[in-house]
């Protein structure tokens, strides 16, 4: 069992490094952009991971919970002239706390629920998330400027932005901080084992209840990192994040739960191929299709691969 | 007992198809909205009574009212036969899909059709040519030209065909068979219920009916958007009706349109803006509280209340 995941994660690693020399020897700026902007997808994508693989609630407002961590960090960004990479820090906390409460008041109620009645829950927590925020601050856009986001370096003839390799530290770090939660914390520990089997974890007297609350604090709070390092490179709008929501179950799904790892590599990969459509004239509005087509793919053939079983 | 029933029934029905002449134009536009939300909620409850969730409403909503319009507008047919195109567009679509997609369970299904409305709306953006693009399109002959007391019969039409669907698919074997599915689709396998059948047929019928709807709104104001015709409004909206008033039933879909639709002409008055966050709430509501939906919590109190007088 060790060994066969081992190999596949390695497997899943090898084709994206081919993927990716193929491209930058292609298009360079295509490979760059794409691995930036998948690292930022895959940022996204982990909390949700997380929440689909432990607590098994598929989170249909984690886009909009992303929006409204945004307009946190504008609001720390406008009042106290805060750096948003610094706002991070009472941002994580301050979301953390959201998460726990969303969890308390609304989650802990559907957990045995069917899965029907958490995705309209959820859904309707994304509608009020998204509507609230279009009330309190309208649909105008807003930014803050950092002197340090435009920056841009030259590289063997090709220029691009230095600000968007962030997004990359920061996809690692995240992946590898939650590796090291799940495999060497107690309660790191105690999540993996509700991850793979709630009711034998709940048998050896692990609480299940906080594992949930904790994991769905986490991954709200998460997205304050990715709300953080957003801010300087975009435009704040009440639904900036909703497109994230797809986006990231997308990765899920590509990756199969409970794979992390997968979700950074599949991140990269829908990534620099996004990127590589855009980079087409005249078929840059097709972009978007990507992530879709690549979704209704992996589902199809899983089903399929299912059913032949 | 049993004759107080149709007669109430009839009495809805004839006061119904009267409301142009008994009332001035702006109820009937409110009517008219109503009926289109009502017949998108049958729908939608009628592909949950599967046990299939789909997010896919808003979808053949507005690929039904691209395909209407730009048939009225390129093909030059009148408005009539745009609709039924409309329909046939999203059911001939549906099919094609429906034979891929429902072969997904639970959570998988669900965020598929998601994912499909969004790209429909990615596709007709971006085929500048046929719809127009990001700019919409317009077409100048518009159902009935405008007469909205014809528009109100029209849609009353609709709406009453979906109610009888509902019900026919309520009563008779198809019923069992969805039921069966819902309840536990090993089951309903091992007894020789083609699951895959019966859910593609479901599948088609209600897209149908969603293009059908979809066109029918389109035309009556004779222009399409992107982002207006695939609007998330023609989800959440039905999807709160059907909430509301009470899941698996058609009454239930009637019922929540009919309180729903008043009460949010009310609440645009007062809050012109973020209305949207009261259906939120409500779906939110609905689902922890009051999982029967607002129909099914009267009959269950009347129901509570008969049993104790009967054990008296």
């Amino acid at each position: 069992m060790e060994k066969i995941s081992f190999l596949r994660k390695h497997r899943g690693i090898l084709i994206l490094v081919a993927i990716l020399v193929v491209v930058a020897i292609w298009r360079p700026l295509a490979a760059i952009y794409g691995v930036q902007r998948g690292s930022l997808y895959a940022l996204i994508g982990l909390p949700l991971a997380l929440t689909l693989g432990v607590v098994g609630i598929m989170n249909l407002a984690h886009g909009d919970l992303l929006s409204l961590g945004t307009y946190i960090v504008y609001l720390f960004a406008v009042n106290t002239g805060m750096d948003p990479l610094v706002s991070i820090i009472p941002v994580f906390f301050l979301l953390f706390i959201l998460g726990v409460v969303i969890y308390k008041l609304t989650v802990t109620r559907v957990l045995k629920a069917g899965h029907l009645n958490q995705l309209l829950l959820t859904f309707g927590i994304s509608m009020i998330v998204l509507e609230l925020m279009k009330v309190i601050w309208t649909t105008r856009p807003r930014s803050v400027y950092v002197d340090y986001s435009s920056s841009s370096t030259t590289i063997a003839g090709v220029r691009f932005g230095t600000y968007e390799l962030l997004y990359v530290v920061l996809a690692f770090a995240v992946l590898i901080a939650l590796q090291l939660f799940l495999k060497k914390t107690r309660l790191g520990q105690a999540t993996f084992a509700v991850g793979q089997n709630p009711r034998g974890a709940k048998i050896v007297g692990i609480n299940t209840d906080f594992v949930y609350l904790f994991v769905f604090g986490l991954s709200v709070a998460i997205l304050g990192i990715a709300a953080g390092v957003m801010v300087p490179r975009f435009a704040i709008f009440p639904s900036v994040g909703a497109a994230f929501t797809m986006k990231s179950f997308s990765l899920v799904a590509m990756a199969g739960l409970g794979n992390l790892t997968g979700i950074l590599i599949s991140g990269i990969v829908l990534g620099v191929g996004e990127a590589i459509v855009q980079s087409i004239p005249g078929y840059a509005g097709w972009s978007d299709i990507v992530f879709f087509g690549v979704l209704i793919a992996v589902i199809m053939i899983r089903s399929l691969r299912r059913q032949s079983l | 007992m049993k004759i107080i029933k149709p007669i109430l029934l009839l009495i809805v029905l004839a006061a119904a198809v009267m409301l142009p002449l008994l009332t001035e134009a702006y109820f009937i536009s409110v009517a008219i909205t109503i009926l289109t939300f009502m017949t998108l909620a049958l729908s939608w409850d009628m592909m949950l009574r599967t046990g299939q969730l789909s997010f896919g409403t808003a979808g053949f909503f507005g690929l039904g009212g691209y395909a209407g319009i730009i048939a009225a507008a390129d093909l030059g047919v009148d408005p009539i036969t745009g609709i039924i195109i409309g329909g046939l567009v999203a059911g001939v679509v549906s099919l094609v899909l429906g034979m891929a997609i429902l072969r997904l369970r639970g959570l998988y299904f669900a965020i598929t059709t998601m994912a499909l409305a969004s790209v429909f709306m990615v596709i007709i953006r971006n085929l500048h040519k046929i719809s127009g693009g990001p700019s919409g399109k317009v077409v100048l002959s518009t159902l009935f030209n405008y007469d909205s007391n014809k528009v109100y019969w029209f849609m009353l039409g609709v709406a009453l065909i979906t109610i009888v669907i509902s019900e026919v698919f309520q009563r008779t074997r198809i019923h069992f068979a969805i039921d069966s599915i819902r309840a536990d689709e090993t089951v309903a396998k091992s007894h020789g219920v083609n699951i895959y059948k019966y859910l593609i047929f479901v599948f088609v019928v209600t897209s149908v009916i969603q293009g059908v709807v979809g066109a029918t709104y389109a035309l009556q104001y004779g222009f399409v958007f992107p982002e207006s015709s695939f609007s998330a409004h023609y989800l959440l909206l039905p999807i709160a009706m059907a909430l509301v008033g009470g899941i698996y039933s058609t009454i239930g879909s009637v019922i929540g349109a009919i309180i729903l639709g008043l009460s949010s002409e009310y609440l645009k008055l007062i809050m012109p803006y973020g209305h949207l966050i009261i259906y939120g709430v409500i779906i939110v509501v609905v689902v922890l509280f009051l999982p029967n939906g607002v129909y099914g919590a009267i009959k269950d109190v009347l129901g509570f209340r008969k049993r104790r007088l009967e054990e008296r």
